[in-house]
């Protein structure tokens, strides 16, 4: 029976700083999986280089008590997104199950939702993605090829949510806590990020969330974001 | 203190104000020539850019706006221009406006034109941009009006539509006099444009209703886009965007450009059309004078944006605003500030210094000083957003200057074929025999 | 000058019978007459923010019916929300005052029009003034006009 098509879910996701080795095994995965568009150091220097999650290094003190934290930063599918309101054509809004969704084929390419995400985590695309060979071979059939003009961002891997509830409506079954991991979390060495449903107070996500370890990126802004940074107090 | 106009028979009127009219001189044509290659080598490099994509111009994250938008904002300022001479000052009887009030709303509808285009031009993907527009579709899809730019598209098309109508009013009576005396192809053009004007008092009482209503109508709407521009702006939460004083500066410092403009067309075309009786030494004198007030206003709205800024110390505006004073774009910031306040303080407000040339020149620095000022209002907020992971500088390419300098020469352009087919000062409203004050 | 003898003329034309309907005065610049000679029916500014009205409630009506009809996902965001919206109504408000005043204005002077009835063609800084009458009122007419002191007198026919 349709067991999974009566749950209604809420994805959120963890990371663990004081687990995170910045090696940006995330990173790398996130491209693999989501045919991110390829750059070059040079327009990378021009700021054309794309990453939806991306890892920020944080220099605290002088040597030698020098400390780095490293923070990966990706889409954090705020639930009161400030990219929503201000696009012109309702090219990305909140889908029932919180993910804050872009809609590549609506988006004419004004730019706004970028100017307006305090998080600068969304990307455009300034040409049409080219993967010289053998890169093109290793595309992922589950995620569109985006054009130029287009605007892309961290999805938390939705062909792979969607993938995963899927199976279990058919199956028969609800999705377990960890059944669905995006690219970026399956990949971490340290397993410094936790993905799951918020809406389930016993995965392992809300538990961490609701952790007194348990902060949010630029909280005072009020966006409400779903991804909640676990750092010990100092 | 420069004298009233003099007084000037009829047939001189009409001699002076219709000559420019008939034929073209080779001055004309070889400036029409070099224009229309700017404009040419403009729509070269747009078509270029939408054939190799947007990533042509030097825009990147996180400036995601930059040149494109800063002409934006700069052209829709400019269209402040015919509202405020031909609305404030109609509304208030100063009739000195009267010569200048022509040149004026033309100003107003070409950079309306020239400035809507801008939101298409920076379109990623420019070839769907009317899905901003409400129509029925079988994808059962909808523009957002929640969003600042389709408050734009509104606002801005309503005043596009508002400034050719009132262009056109008052160009009625001096299209149906033309059409008496012009042969041609243009008799017939001047006949159907001027729709059956005779001239009675019925017609004229009408109009001069219409004008009064439209005046009021015109400076509420331009009152209106120029604050919805800025609230592209405000309605952001961008360090320094966010700041409810971006309506009205941005109302102000189009007024202020507005005038600047219109100063320096008025300075072009009485030297080339050789209208030194019509728009007189008078005439600069007191549209001097609302450029210095126009330029002290700017100058308390600049201080009043910047002094709570610092005052309140957030960390991210600070960042905004010390790469604004002292950082990378203080450069421009200083020159801004030296073109928009202290010369036009200098030239316009010690009466001496107030002559024609100098009052050009003023206009020449103001209009070079507001373009700055939109760039610094865009850029450097959007070179540094609150996580500084995601800082980084912009330059333009040659894509975004070329399109730049193909709509100065658009401007130009369309301002000459203008002044060829109509009267650059109203025919009309200039009074010779007048027993008022002028 | 002109304009002295012109409102002599129009008292006298009144005098002797002739409505403001059938006088018209033309001229090449608007002629101020003082109020009350030839009174015209202005309804222009009720019009104006007659339409106004109309528009903004045309436009308020636009936009919640057609955010309902085409129900897009707004995550959580109400589908009609008044006050974000409002600067939209604001416009096209203005619009309907614009498009309002300049179609009433077309109305109220006749125009677009061909040139039917007998018009004068006046020289600059003249004023002419028409008298529309029948046959039999024709030599009251001339003679009132030269003794209100016009220059020069002509008797026109009005083409059906």
């Amino acid at each position: 029976m349709n067991e999974e098509s009566k749950v209604e879910h809420r994805w959120g996701m963890a990371i663990d700083l004081d687990r995170c080795t910045g090696c940006q095994a995330c990173v790398a995965a996130c491209h693999a999986e989501n045919n991110l568009p390829l750059s070059d150091p040079e327009s990378a220097a021009k700021g054309r280089a794309v990453h939806w999650i991306r890892v920020d290094r944080y220099y605290e003190g002088e040597f030698p008590n020098l400390r780095v934290k490293y923070m990966p930063v990706l889409c954090q599918q705020c639930d009161e997104a400030p990219c929503e309101p201000v696009c012109p054509v309702y090219a990305t809004y909140k889908n029932p199950e919180g993910l804050n969704v872009q809609v590549y084929n609506r988006c004419v390419g004004t730019r706004y939702c970028a100017n307006n995400c305090p998080y600068s985590v969304r990307f455009f695309n300034w040409f049409d993605p080219v993967w010289p060979a053998p890169l093109d071979l290793q595309q992922n059939p589950d995620v569109s090829i985006r054009m130029a003009g287009v605007m892309e961002k961290c999805t938390f891997c939705i062909q792979r949510i969607k993938r995963a509830e899927g199976d279990a409506r058919e199956d028969g079954r609800t999705l377990a806590d960890g059944d669905i991991q995006p690219a970026c979390v399956q990949s971490c060495p340290a397993e410094a990020m936790i993905f799951g449903d918020l809406n389930d107070s016993e995965s392992k996500v809300s538990r961490l969330a609701g952790s007194g370890r348990s902060t949010r990126l630029l909280e005072e802004l009020g966006t409400q974001p779903k991804v909640f940074y676990l750092q010990r107090a100092k | 203190m420069a004298a009233a106009p003099e007084l000037i028979s009829y047939q001189q009127v009409r001699g002076d104000l219709w000559r420019p009219l008939s034929g073209a001189g080779p001055r004309y044509l070889a400036v029409v020539t070099l224009l229309s290659a700017v404009v040419l080598w403009g729509g070269i490099a747009w078509a270029y850019q939408l054939h190799a994509g947007i990533g042509v111009a030097g825009i990147r994250r996180p400036v995601f706006w930059a040149f494109y938008i800063v002409n934006f904002v700069f052209w829709i300022g400019i269209s402040h221009a015919g509202t405020l001479i031909s609305a404030i000052l109609r509304l208030t009887d100063a009739n000195w406006r009267k010569p200048v009030t022509r040149a004026a709303e033309a100003i107003t509808v070409f950079a309306l034109m020239i400035g809507g285009m801008f939101p298409i031009i920076h379109l990623g993907r420019a070839w769907v941009f009317y899905w901003l527009i409400p129509y029925p579709n079988s994808r059962l899809l909808w523009p957002n009006f929640r969003s600042p730019l389709l408050w734009d598209l509104t606002a801005i098309s309503t005043y596009l539509i508002g400034s050719t109508i009132y262009l056109f009013l008052p160009l009625i009576p001096d299209i149906a006099q033309l059409s008496e005396h012009a042969t041609g192809w243009r008799r017939h053009f001047y006949r159907a444009l001027s729709l059956g004007w005779t001239g009675s008092d019925r017609e004229w009482r009408s109009l001069e209703r219409a004008m009064k209503l439209m005046a009021g109508i015109i400076l509420a709407v331009a009152v209106s886009v120029h604050t919805v521009v800025a609230w592209d702006f405000s309605m952001s939460i961008a360090p320094m965007w966010h700041s409810s004083i971006f309506g009205p500066y941005f109302v102000v410092g189009a007024i202020f450009s507005g005038i600047a403009a219109l100063l320096l067309v008025m300075s072009i075309i009485r030297k080339t059309m050789h209208l030194e009786k019509y728009l007189t030494p008078h005439h600069f004198d007191n549209l001097g004078k609302l450029l210095l007030l126009m330029s002290l206003l700017w100058l308390y709205f600049t201080i009043a944006e910047n002094l709570t800024a610092w005052y309140g110390n957030d960390p991210s505006e600070m960042n905004v605003f010390g790469s604004r004073i002292r950082g990378h774009f203080s450069p421009y910031f200083w020159i801004m500030v030296l073109f928009n306040f202290v010369i036009p303080f200098v030239f316009l407000g010690i009466r001496r210094l107030r002559t024609v040339r100098t009052t050009t020149f003023a206009s020449i620095t103001v209009l070079i000083g507001m373009w700055l000022e939109r760039y610094l209002i865009i850029v450097p907020t959007l070179s540094m957003p609150r996580l500084a992971a995601a800082w980084g500088h912009y330059s333009p390419t040659w894509v975004e200057i070329s399109i730049t300098a193909a709509t100065f020469a658009t401007m130009a352009l369309l301002y000459l074929f203008f002044a060829k087919l109509f009267p650059v000062v109203s025919v009309w409203e200039f009074e010779p025999h007048s027993n008022k004050e002028a | 000058m002109e304009k002295e003898a012109t409102i002599h003329a129009l008292r006298e034309m009144k005098a002797n019978g002739f409505g403001a309907d059938r006088l018209d005065v033309f001229s090449q610049e608007p002629v101020d007459l003082p109020r009350g000679l030839l009174e015209r029916p202005a309804r222009m500014s009720f019009a104006s923010v007659a339409g106004a009205v109309i528009f903004c409630l045309l436009a308020i009506g636009f936009v919640y019916f057609t955010q309902y009809n085409y129900p897009l996902v707004t995550g959580g965001m109400p589908l009609f929300s008044f006050w974000a919206t409002g600067v939209v109504f604001y416009e096209l408000a203005m619009l309907g005052a614009i498009l309002t005043t300049f179609f009433w204005f077309l109305r109220e002077s006749g125009l677009p029009r061909r040139r039917r009835l007998a018009v004068p063609v006046v020289p600059p800084g003249a004023i002419c003034l028409r008298v529309r009458c029948g046959p039999e009122q024709q030599d009251d007419a001339a003679r009132s006009l030269r003794l209100a002191g016009a220059v020069n007198v002509r008797e026109l026919e009005e083409k059906p």
